[in-house]
């Protein structure tokens, strides 16, 4: 799974958004939705009244809040329940068992990792059928109110527009929360259904008795090999992302059901600290086309990366510890292309005192692509005075529980690249299934943002203006990046209008305009005003992205309660920020024509 | 004959009828109100500068052709519009105050209703929108329903409703709060003959409840049947503004009505007339209106079904 920004800790990232974040977001919005207010108002009723009716809609909206109902809001939320199930939302559930069903039509019934086809698939689907229908239940249900003019015997009553805008978000996050547990539950039994498979031993029964390694059937499209221990004991290879543990009984050799296929890694991460080639501490190497974030290290020489991690002990690691790496390679010659790049290991105390400094060289081989896996058993050989022998690793190597992990490349030419979470001690297994849960609870926060904004859309546009506004937003948050690469001008073609010409005229990115200088010109003078509104745009829209915990389920990892919180918050923020903007436009228009 | 209509102006003081207060419910001070298009462009001025008090107790009838502004100064008092000058008053309230809500029932010209819900569960909606507590909602609702004669259907969808049913139970979402003012936009369009005297019937009775009561139609019948003081707009202005009785008199004709006069009687009183220098209009038997006929022959029907209904003298 590619990790491109470090999760920054909690309660640092708590305290900055509390403090500095919000606020200023909320100042932001009160001072520009006032002033546009104002402007609008005093184009149209002069200055002192402007300001006059900007001021009594203010004082308007605080005794809105001090007379706020949740009565009310229950009735409202209901009446958006009643309405949605009149619209037959469940025909998205409907679709959604369908695609379940004929899932096996179209999933790579032979790929290398079933369950993480599985619950990209599972997830993918549900998130894409969420979103879809919380994007045509918000935006259609507040303008049909006021075509059909139900909406006068509502605002005739006492009911604040507060009220009603988080009355239809409430009740379209009711209907889409349960049909979203609902896809959730079904999900959960298709993909554990889907991987479960069992293995046979198939050696002919007549040598069982003697077998100590051999291979199993082949079912679900692959076969395991595996080598028992003296106790009868073993464990098969690793294939299609799992194994299977295998006993030797009476009755012949029994394969149990997979393990480690739909797991939840807890990662124990540590700081990096990169040393050049020649052994001093520094940083990396670009290499070219990658992210900043990943940085790289030269075989062959003394350049290194050295993890540091707390809370290294025996209580928590009584046998030893699982490290686990995603080493990513760069090749400056090809070399054996079937081979990976060897690279060592070393467990350095991190006291600079310590009697015994580092652990003997632990090799290993680093392929593109894989996670590789590592155990460090506790008893192992180190160098003390020059002199190798074994050592308890937490007694000899740590220091007030920190253990160093320092990772070299050893083909000269070829480089590894590592990156803060690309090396990890495996702390703990969570439970897959609230990982999975997690997982969906990241596809409802992107449905809680879908369906406020298309509220607040609808609250001053039409049905279908308000949809193609909330998909903009959706479209915007999927891809920040390249909104606001195309608004600095980094991404070739030009702006908006400049693309929309070559489009037409079927120009090159790369070539200049086939237009006289003024017509160009206007064009890019026209696309600088569009830049700053997409840069704007892409700053303030949420990134949908970021909510998407997706990757982390189908790539086996916990979802760290931290990011969970701050996705949370970030959802709970913007939820706030834009029910209030949707409150201010629906308070500030006419209801009637 | 023109009768001559005694013309009330707007600013002229009123005859307070005994059983109307003083308190001013609605007020309206140079009320405006023109609407624009997308671009700011005027398209249309609904109403300008109107003056009006609507006061505690009285049934007042806002009247004019299509087009003249009655819907829109309803809309304007009810907060649904915005003025572009001048102010309207509810309670002593600005109209855009939802507070002003909480003593204010609404029958608007269609009863713009949640086709979904049935009756129980509408009314109950709207109760809910008033803060109410259960027991008292549920109390209300089979109240109401039981009012407007809804009891066979409570439990039908709305969309099943013909349109006189839409309009009982519309009516009955307006009461919901027990209002002291309610606002009555066309409150007899799409109604049966039976139907319209049912909702007049209870318009007075509400009125002798205590309630103000502002409507506007443009069946003149209607307006002359229940309201007490009425405001005339055309085309956006106020025309004429007072009491029914005072407009509607004709200050130079007497009429006289009398039962079981002979036909020498009537002589002399044609005799009387021209001694005194009268000239007399009309003297005949009068004629019952339509309206009258309609009721009693259902009535009739009622009391002897599968009959003809019986011969009128």
């Amino acid at each position: 799974m590619i990790l491109d920004q470090e999760i920054p800790k909690f309660f640092d990232w708590f305290l900055q958004s509390l403090i500095v974040a919000f606020p200023v977001t909320i100042f932001c919005v009160a001072f520009f939705g006032w002033l546009i207010g104002f402007l609008i108002s005093a184009t149209r009723r002069g200055p002192v009244e402007g300001f006059y009716a900007v001021a009594k809609v203010i004082a308007g909206a605080v005794s809105d809040v001090v007379h706020f109902s949740l009565r009310r809001t229950i009735a409202m939320t209901m009446l958006a329940v009643r309405e949605s199930l009149r619209r037959k939302v469940l025909i998205a559930f409907a679709v959604f068992v369908v695609v379940m069903l004929l899932a096996g039509w179209y999933l790579d019934v032979k790929s290398d990792q079933p369950a993480r086809l599985y619950l990209s698939f599972v997830l993918t689907a549900s998130n894409y059928l969420v979103l879809l229908l919380a994007l045509f239940l918000s935006t259609f249900s507040l303008p049909n109110d006021f075509k059909n003019r139900t909406i006068h015997t509502i605002v005739t009553k006492p009911v604040r527009p507060l009220e009603i805008v988080l009355g239809r978000v409430l009740g379209f996050m009711f209907v889409g929360t349960v049909i979203l547990a609902a896809m959730c539950l079904v999900s959960f039994f298709f993909v554990r259904s889907g991987l479960r498979h069992q293995h046979q031993f198939s050696v002919p029964e007549g040598q069982v008795a003697s077998a100590t390694k051999g291979q199993t059937t082949t079912d679900a499209h692959h076969h395991h090999t595996f080598e028992l221990g003296t106790d009868g004991n073993g464990m098969t290879d690793v294939t299609a992302g799992h194994t299977h543990s295998v006993t030797k009984t009476a009755d012949g050799i029994q394969v149990r059901p997979p393990s480690g296929m739909l797991q939840a890694r807890v990662p124990k991460r540590g700081t990096l600290q990169f040393f050049d080639r020649s052994g001093k501490p520094g940083s990396g190497v670009n290499v070219g086309s990658e992210w900043m974030y990943r940085s790289y290290i030269e075989g062959g020489t003394l350049a290194a990366a050295v993890w540091t991690f707390e809370n290294m002990t025996a209580d928590r690691y009584p046998d030893g510890f699982e490290l686990e790496k995603d080493i990513r390679v760069f090749r400056t010659h090809k070399g054996n292309i079937e081979k990976g790049i060897r690279g060592s290991i070393y467990l350095v105390n991190p006291n600079p005192a310590a009697k015994v400094k580092t652990s003997e060289e632990i090799p290993f081989v680093a392929r593109e692509f894989v996670v590789d896996k590592q155990f460090i058993p506790r008893r192992l050989k180190a160098i003390e005075d020059g002199a190798v022998r074994d050592v308890d690793l937490f007694e000899a190597l740590t220091h007030e529980g920190k253990l160093q992990v320092r990772i070299l490349c050893s083909d000269p030419g070829q480089y590894f690249g590592m990156a803060p979470a690309d090396v990890y001690v495996l702390d703990a297994e969570a439970p897959f299934w609230w990982n999975f849960v997690k997982g969906y609870i990241g596809i409802w926060l992107q449905m809680l943002l879908v369906t406020t904004f298309g509220v607040m859309f609808s609250t001053f546009l039409s049905g279908a203006v308000a949809m193609m506004a909330t998909l903009s937003c959706i479209v915007i948050g999927f891809f920040p990046q390249f909104i606001v690469g195309v608004a600095r001008g980094s991404i070739e073609g030009g702006g908006p209008t400049e693309a929309l010409i070559r489009i037409v005229t079927q120009a090159n990115l790369s070539t200049d305009l086939d237009l006289p200088n003024w017509g160009v010109n206007i064009i890019r003078a026209l696309d600088f005003l569009f830049m700053q509104v997409m840069q704007v745009g892409a700053n303030i829209l949420p990134n949908y992205g970021d909510f998407n915990t997706a990757p982390w389920v189908a790539y086996g990892y916990n979802i760290e309660p931290a990011l969970l919180g701050m996705h949370l918050l970030r959802g709970l923020a913007y939820f706030v920020v834009v029910s209030l903007v949707a409150y201010f436009f629906l308070k500030t228009r006419e209801v009637a024509k | 004959m023109v009768p001559a209509v005694k013309a009330e102006a707007a600013s002229a003081p009123q005859n307070a009828s005994p059983d109307t207060g003083s308190d001013v419910i609605i007020e309206t001070r140079n009320l405006s109100k023109v609407y624009r298009d997308f671009w700011g462009r005027q398209k249309v001025r609904a109403l300008k500068a109107l003056d009006m008090e609507v006061r505690r107790g009285e049934i007042f009838g806002l009247l004019g052709p299509n087009g003249s502004g009655k819907t829109t100064t309803i809309k304007l008092i009810l907060g649904l519009l915005f003025p572009t000058s001048g102010q309207a008053l509810v309670f002593g309230k600005d109209a855009t105050e939802v507070s002003k809500n909480e003593r204010i029932g609404y029958l608007p010209e269609e009863s713009y209703l949640y086709k979904f819900l049935n009756a129980v569960e509408t009314l109950d909606f709207y109760g809910r929108l008033f803060d109410m507590p259960a027991a008292e909602r549920r109390e209300r609702v089979n109240k109401l329903i039981t009012m407007v004669g809804l009891d066979w259907a409570k439990r039908r969808q709305l969309k099943e409703y013909s349109k006189g049913m839409t309009r009982r139970i519309g009516l009955a979402q307006a009461l919901i709060n027990d209002p002291e003012l309610i606002l009555l936009d066309e409150p007899t369009t799409g109604l049966d003959p039976i139907g319209t005297r049912e909702m007049k019937d209870l318009i007075l009775r509400l009125r002798e409840e205590g309630k103000t009561i502002l409507m506007c139609s443009h069946l003149l019948a209607d307006v002359q049947d229940v309201c007490d003081r009425i405001a005339i707009l055309h085309q956006g202005e106020l025309k004429e503004l007072g009491r029914v009785d005072n407009l509607l008199t004709v200050q130079d004709v007497t009429q006289v009505r009398a039962r079981g006069l002979s036909k020498k009687a009537e002589a002399e009183l044609r005799d009387v007339i021209a001694r005194h220098g009268g000239e007399l209009v009309a003297m005949e038997n009068p004629t019952t209106t339509l309206e009258e006929l309609f009721l009693s022959i259902v009535r009739d029907s009622e009391a002897r079904p599968g009959r003809r209904a019986q011969e009128r003298g």
